[in-house]
């Protein structure tokens, strides 16, 4: 019995030394909520960077389910140590990622160590990746709502120009004109999540320049213009669904079939889907399709937004490793450096330099709509906002509901409203 | 003598001690802490200041905690009862097959229970699409030939479920219901056979009395697991109005791992345990009264 034990020991030493002696080359723990088409590039990115790394840097990747899972579980990972040394996130959720301490600063060292620094990237991320001028977060890229169209349909009714691109769809007149011409023989107009609806109400609240939330001025949409503007959003989604343009109640999986069936001329969704026809098309499974920006249905351009970013959780009770801190600064300069590749699943890259080179400027379609990310509209900076949030819940429980006419649109925002400052 | 019993004691001891230990260390001390939790305003993760009763009286006047309250005694209502006498029913049928055909037929019944919560759902979600659903043949019946949302229609949204919910897990009913059937001896009804006794009279004298503590175990045991649900009505609102159709467990979830409020989820938790605690004892201490008339 002793020497088996005495046995075991001499094994368990040998193997720690071993562990030890392979210390040169570090791994990284990497943790992404990233399904679909996302994921396939992403895991493409992952392979690209362990095959240039040999021997120095290894990531070892997991994916989790978007959303609450995720960050619910990076949050109470993290709050005992055992969370990843990276993994990606919301921009939108910083605020609250800061409140509940999951995340370690990133300082300028940190980046200056990479080659990298805030000149890099676009403005309105590195803006969103701060609270209170500490970075939590470097900017991966930005992603948002857009219009998705049937070549094939539009051609036929005269609606594209000599690019292929639509015309005459600006303006709410002109776009509602357009709905209500393609909705017959059982076709609709447009194919939409009646879940996601929440994202087109709060790009048409953007583009008539409402304020959600003034922390300064009594919470969330402070004044009653604010709360009619949301209204007048509520109420455009509705009247479409009311016309039969786009259909009262619809899953995703079969809003996205109603699209590529052709049973649908518009698809407004986010820049994500992209992939999803990019391989359709490659298998010669679908029409001729495009993507362009939101039309302007109001005042001015606006498009509902968010920010993927790497992040550092603080892994609390875990000691400090300047190496490995470095190696996973090498990962994120090193991804936003190749995010050309990202750019294919639809996203455009906030790293600077990838986003201005020749490459992804005659990317199709990311470059027909890629303005969108100079008007885009954020979440506000609360707290309360960001996927699976509050804020999420209150669209999903009174704007999706007021489209469909369960609530009437005036006393869903009200109740929006109310129910968000109670949260406060 | 002495000796004896102090050995028999030490064997308990050693027999006992480890799941005593597991029990203690798994159960009773996070039960311990959860309650402690309740008094205080802590995050979900670390400490937080003593805070007396407030949390209890936050969540009992919380709109939400009513809604959640209301909504899972509706499920209750319709998944208890309801599962019960159809799985007793079907137990019957089932009994009266004999040999591969009954293994083939029970084997139908249960597989749907053998399947994870996901895809029950993933399956039924398609099952009742708007769009594509086999479903809205019916529906459009009932609804002037137009397509409805049985999940995003709030007041058809708790039936459906605890449709899905009997379909999913009566398999196992089922089965407690015909091992109570097989161990009623069938010399007694072949003397009330003789006695021209009918299948209904049958029923009611012999059946159902012999087979009243499968009844009660099933009931009881239906009451607990109902007063806990959480995924498929958590899955199925998803992208939804939660709020409308929220039950406790999912409350607790949105309390404390969306809300970051660890203390108002503990106490909403407390409340939860003692409600289970107290009907399921009612329950069964009514059910077994009643069987022993």
């Amino acid at each position: 019995m002793m020497h088996t034990l005495r046995k075991l020991a001499l094994a368990s030493s040998a193997f720690v030394a071993l562990a030890t002696g392979a210390y040169a080359q570090q791994t990284v723990v990497w943790w992404d909520f990233l399904a679909g088409g996302d994921g396939v590039r992403m895991k493409a990115l992952i392979d690209q960077f362990n095959e240039e790394h040999q021997g120095e840097i290894q990531i070892e990747g997991t994916t989790l389910e978007w959303g609450t899972p995720f960050y619910t579980k990076l949050q109470t990972s993290s709050a005992i140590g055992e969370g990843p040394d990276i993994a990606t996130y919301h921009l939108s959720r910083i605020p609250l990622a800061v409140d509940s301490g999951t995340l370690s600063e990133i300082t300028d060292e940190d980046m200056a160590g990479a080659g990298i620094s805030d000149d890099d990237f676009t403005q309105a991320a590195v803006a969103a990746a701060k609270v209170d001028d500490v970075r939590y977060a470097v900017p991966f890229d930005q992603h948002g709502l857009i219009l998705f169209y049937n070549k094939e349909m539009l051609g036929e009714a005269g609606m594209l120009d000599d690019n292929g691109l639509p015309t005459g769809l600006d303006g709410m007149e002109n776009f509602e004109a357009a709905l209500a011409q393609f909705t017959a023989d059982g076709k609709y107009g447009l194919s939409m999540p009646t879940g996601d609806r929440y994202r087109a109400v709060y790009s048409f609240f953007g583009q008539q320049g409402g304020t959600m939330f003034d922390e300064a001025a009594g919470g969330f949409f402070p004044t009653d213009e604010d709360l009619a503007k949301l209204t007048t959003a509520t109420e455009t989604m509705k009247r479409w669904v009311d016309n039969g343009w786009t259909p009262a109640q619809i899953e995703s999986p079969a809003a996205l079939a109603l699209f590529t069936s052709g049973q649908a001329a518009f698809f407004i969704m986010g820049n994500w889907e992209v992939p999803t026809f990019t391989d359709l098309a490659a298998k010669g499974e679908i029409f001729e399709w495009g993507a362009v920006e939101l039309p302007v249905l109001f005042d001015t351009k606006a498009a509902w937004s968010d920010s993927h970013a790497f992040v550092i959780p603080a892994n609390a009770g875990k000691e400090a490793d300047p190496e490995k801190r470095a190696a996973v600064m090498q990962v994120i300069a090193w991804m936003d450096q190749n995010s050309l590749d990202w750019a294919g699943a639809g996203h455009i890259p906030a790293f600077n330099a990838v986003r201005e080179s020749e490459e992804f400027k005659t990317m199709k379609p990311q470059s027909d709509y890629a303005g969108f990310a100079d008007t885009a509209v954020f979440d506000p900076r609360t707290i309360l906002a960001g996927p699976a949030t509050p804020l999420g819940d209150a669209w999903s429980n009174y704007i999706n509901p007021a489209t469909t006419g369960e609530i009437e649109p005036a006393d869903a925002a009200m109740q929006m409203r109310d129910d968000l400052n109670s949260q406060l | 003598m002495l000796r004896d019993r102090r050995r028999e004691y030490l064997t308990a001891f050693i027999l006992v001690g480890p799941f005593v230990l597991i029990y203690g260390v798994l159960f009773v001390w996070p039960t311990i802490q959860m309650v402690m939790l309740s008094f205080t305003k802590a995050p979900l993760i670390g400490a937080g200041d003593w805070v007396g009763w407030d949390n209890y009286v936050k969540i009992l006047t919380h709109r939400l905690f009513h809604t959640a309250s209301w909504n899972t005694a509706y499920f209750v209502l319709l998944t208890v009862i309801p599962n019960t006498l159809i799985s007793l029913l079907i137990a019957m049928a089932v009994n009266r097959l004999n040999g591969w055909l009954q293994g083939l037929v029970l084997a139908c019944f249960f597989l749907p229970y053998i399947l994870p919560v996901s895809v029950v759902f993933l399956t039924w979600n398609w099952i009742i699409d708007v769009q594509y659903g086999l479903v809205q043949g019916v529906v459009r019946l009932f609804n002037g030939g137009e397509p409805a949302s049985l999940t995003r229609t709030i007041p058809l949204f708790m039936p459906t479920v605890a449709f899905v919910t009997i379909w999913w897990t009566m398999g196992f009913n089922i089965l407690l219901f015909l091992a109570g059937l097989r161990t009623i001896s069938p010399e007694i009804y072949e003397a009330a056979q003789l006695d021209s006794a009918g299948r209904w009279r049958q029923f009611t004298r012999i059946t159902w009395p012999l087979i009243w503590p499968v009844t009660a175990l099933v009931l009881t045991i239906q009451l607990i697991a109902q007063l806990k649900i959480f995924d498929q009505v958590y899955l199925f609102s998803i992208g939804g109005r939660q709020d409308a159709t929220i039950v406790l467990v999912q409350y607790i979830y949105k309390l404390a791992f969306q809300q970051n409020k660890g203390g108002e989820a503990a106490t909403a938790a407390v409340l939860l345990f003692a409600m289970i605690i107290i009907l399921s004892v009612l329950q069964y201490q009514l059910l077994r009264s009643r069987g022993e008339k």
